[in-house]
């Protein structure tokens, strides 16, 4: 079963775009599912950390948006994890600014009355 | 004497769920130094008060939002 995942991650800013997107393709390739759409990738760009992660006080915010099963999740994360150019990442359910019908159909989240 | 009972703001604006991405919202939602504001002060509902929290905690994670404001760095 398939569901819709939200992941933000955090680049090292002195990475360049190229390099991000090397690295982007490379994550989304693990999570792809056959005749699912491409994850819908939302770049925000350098942004100031609210507070020092691994010494950095500037971040490149990448959001992505995409559906998978979740079996294909560990392995990806694992990827993630390792690659020392992300900062921090954090995937969780995507519950946002849907459709009724799609919140509807998913039991976890407490959307309905 | 009973107070008037506040409005959640956020059932006001529309919003059904909260963002954790919006981090200019969640600030509105905070202490000085950074801390959840009580349901009891902020008026909000209690849904979204539930909502809100794990979006402020989300968004300290990300550094979005500090964890203490005006502390060292």
């Amino acid at each position: 079963m398939t569901r819709l995942y939200e992941a933000v991650y955090i680049f090292d800013s002195a990475l360049e775009e190229a390099a991000i997107a090397e690295r982007l393709t490379r994550f989304h390739a693990l999570i792809q599912q056959p005749g699912a759409e491409a994850p819908q990738v939302n770049q925000w760009g350098k942004r100031t950390l609210a507070y020092p992660i691994k010494k950095h006080q500037t971040g490149y915010y990448v959001v992505a948006k995409f559906e998978t099963t979740a079996e294909a999740l560990p392995e990806y994360e694992r990827a993630v994890k390792l690659d020392e150019g992300v900062l921090r990442f954090l995937v969780v359910v995507s519950e946002g600014e849907q459709p009724v019908p799609v919140t509807a159909g998913k039991p976890s989240e407490e959307d309905d009355e | 004497m009973r107070r008037p009972q506040k409005t959640c703001a956020i059932c006001e604006s529309g919003v059904r769920v909260v963002d954790y991405k919006d981090e200019r919202t969640l600030q509105r939602f905070l202490t000085e130094r950074g801390k959840i504001l009580p349901s009891r002060l902020s008026g909000t509902c209690a849904r979204h008060q539930r909502q809100l929290s794990t979006a402020i905690k989300r968004a300290r994670q990300l550094a979005l939002l500090p964890y203490i404001k005006g502390f060292g760095g």
